[in-house]
């Protein structure tokens, strides 16, 4: 099996990529369309604002090949690579990938409690729904944030995680998963999570 | 629910090994980097600091080795400091695998890198790191690894970071490090009246009740400390499970 880590020429791929090798996968680096085809599942780690992103993907001609692989192949989307699932964010004007309904929005500090912004640093990830992604892992268990925005809802919700409100740290819609929190650097819980993607049956 | 309280293990590495000083002096060799983050990632470390004493061009190499060494063992935050000039600097380490760069003497020299670094690679991933030796009510910043006074009050110098896009403050005091006698608390507490992005507090950590001080009184956001954890005179596992204790979230 190989696995796909996406890079679009504005994130640091490498930890995503080392941590996958150091479960013993096989990774190849995705950074033009024709690099799809040979791969069986799909990371995307985001990084840096999601214009930017949306705007790289387009430079390099990779939306639409990211778009039938979204379709059709285990994925899964870290950080931004959750956020562009989504219809729009109040990050940029670009629009999102549209994948999972709704958009995506500031953190709101809602009661007053003097947040410093971005989130960055180790919060609890309370799990709503079971989840293959989640097997072996318990619930409230800590994993690292670094972010600004956040998706406050949606139907597709796995884990969720207090930071100012209530936030969709995890989702998963069929084939594809997605975290806000980043896996690659939440230490053993985290390669736990990145070993039940790797080994996921859908 | 708010965030843990970071435990920040720190690795003072030259030539390729661990070293530590006292009072920014008198360097005993202390082991294999990646030995050590591996065993503080074991303990519990919520993120791992490798800075670079007198990292100098020649000795680059070595440490972009060690980085690489660390970042595929370790999978946790891992920062990076020591004698980075520019932005081919954060760019090379970030590549090697540090998430973060901690930036200290080149900052004061030129604080358009911390603006330039800032812009192209997001604040989180900048940290600005600050020497500071207390001079009666003020604290005055002191550059190349303390060796050199500057005009800089801490504080200030630490908000204007903030606006420059730092995205975290690590504050060492001078008068406190290395002499275990507890952190600087009126230092951290300005700070941390004064800014809105984290800090991180360094330098006097003796005691298990120092640690709690810091945060408690501190305010600070994290605790970053080398000789306690790596002579092993007090487990991260006892530091957190004294925060706790003290109704702080940790992450265990």
């Amino acid at each position: 099996m190989r696995l796909g880590v996406i890079d679009y020429g504005a994130s640091n791929i490498h930890s995503v990529a080392r941590a996958l090798q150091s479960l013993g996968s096989k990774v190849s680096i995705v950074d033009t369309p024709d690099k799809f085809k040979s791969i069986d599942k799909l990371v995307f780690p985001g990084q840096g604002s999601m214009g930017s992103c949306v705007k790289k993907l387009k430079e390099t001609e990779m939306i639409t090949p990211l778009l039938d692989a979204i379709k059709s192949k285990p994925f899964l989307g870290i950080c931004l690579g959750l956020q562009i699932l989504f219809n729009s964010s109040e990050e940029s004007k670009e629009k999102g990938l549209g994948v999972i309904n709704g958009s995506i929005t500031k953190i709101k500090d809602i009661n007053n409690e003097n947040l410093k912004i971005p989130h960055m640093g180790w919060n609890n990830v309370k799990i709503e729904k079971k989840h293959q992604l989640f097997s072996g892992i318990e619930d409230k268990q800590f994993f690292y944030f670094v972010h600004s925005f956040v998706a406050s809802s949606t139907e597709t919700s796995i884990t969720t995680t207090h930071y100012g409100e209530e936030f969709v740290s995890s989702l998963s819609n069929e084939n594809i998963f997605a975290t806000q929190f980043h896996p690659e650097k939440s230490g053993e819980i985290g390669l736990k999570f990145l070993e039940n993607f790797i080994n996921w049956k859908i | 629910m708010s965030l843990a309280v970071r435990i920040i293990p720190c690795l003072d590495v030259r030539g390729g090994r661990v070293v530590k000083g006292i009072n920014f002096k008198d360097i005993v060799d202390a082991g294999d980097p990646a030995e050590a983050a591996k065993r503080y990632d074991a303990e519990g470390a919520d993120e791992i600091c490798m800075l670079d004493i007198d990292a100098s061009f020649e000795e680059r190499s070595t440490t972009i080795e060690t980085v690489k060494s660390i970042a595929s063992q370790v999978f946790i935050p891992f920062t990076v400091g020591g004698g980075i000039k520019s932005l081919k600097d954060i760019d090379m380490l970030l590549k090697s695998g540090a998430d973060k760069v901690s930036i200290n003497t080149s900052a004061i020299l030129n604080p358009d890198l911390i603006v330039e670094a800032s812009k192209e690679y997001g604040a989180q991933c900048i940290v600005l790191a600050i020497d500071a030796k207390q001079d009666g009510k003020i604290w005055n910043v002191y550059s190349h690894g303390g060796k050199n006074k500057t005009d800089l009050n801490a504080v200030e110098w630490a908000k204007k970071g903030q606006d420059l896009g730092a995205g975290e403050i690590l504050m060492t005091s001078m008068d406190k490090d290395g002499t275990k006698s507890g952190f600087d608390n009126d230092l951290y507490a300005q700070l941390s009246k004064n800014l809105s992005i984290p800090v991180i507090a360094s330098g006097g950590a003796g005691e298990l009740y120092h640690l709690v001080d810091a945060v408690k009184l501190g305010k600070a956001d994290a605790l970053l400390a080398a000789s306690i954890f790596h002579y092993e005179e007090i487990s991260i596992k006892k530091v957190k499970q004294a925060l706790q204790r003290e109704g702080f979230e940790v992450r265990f």
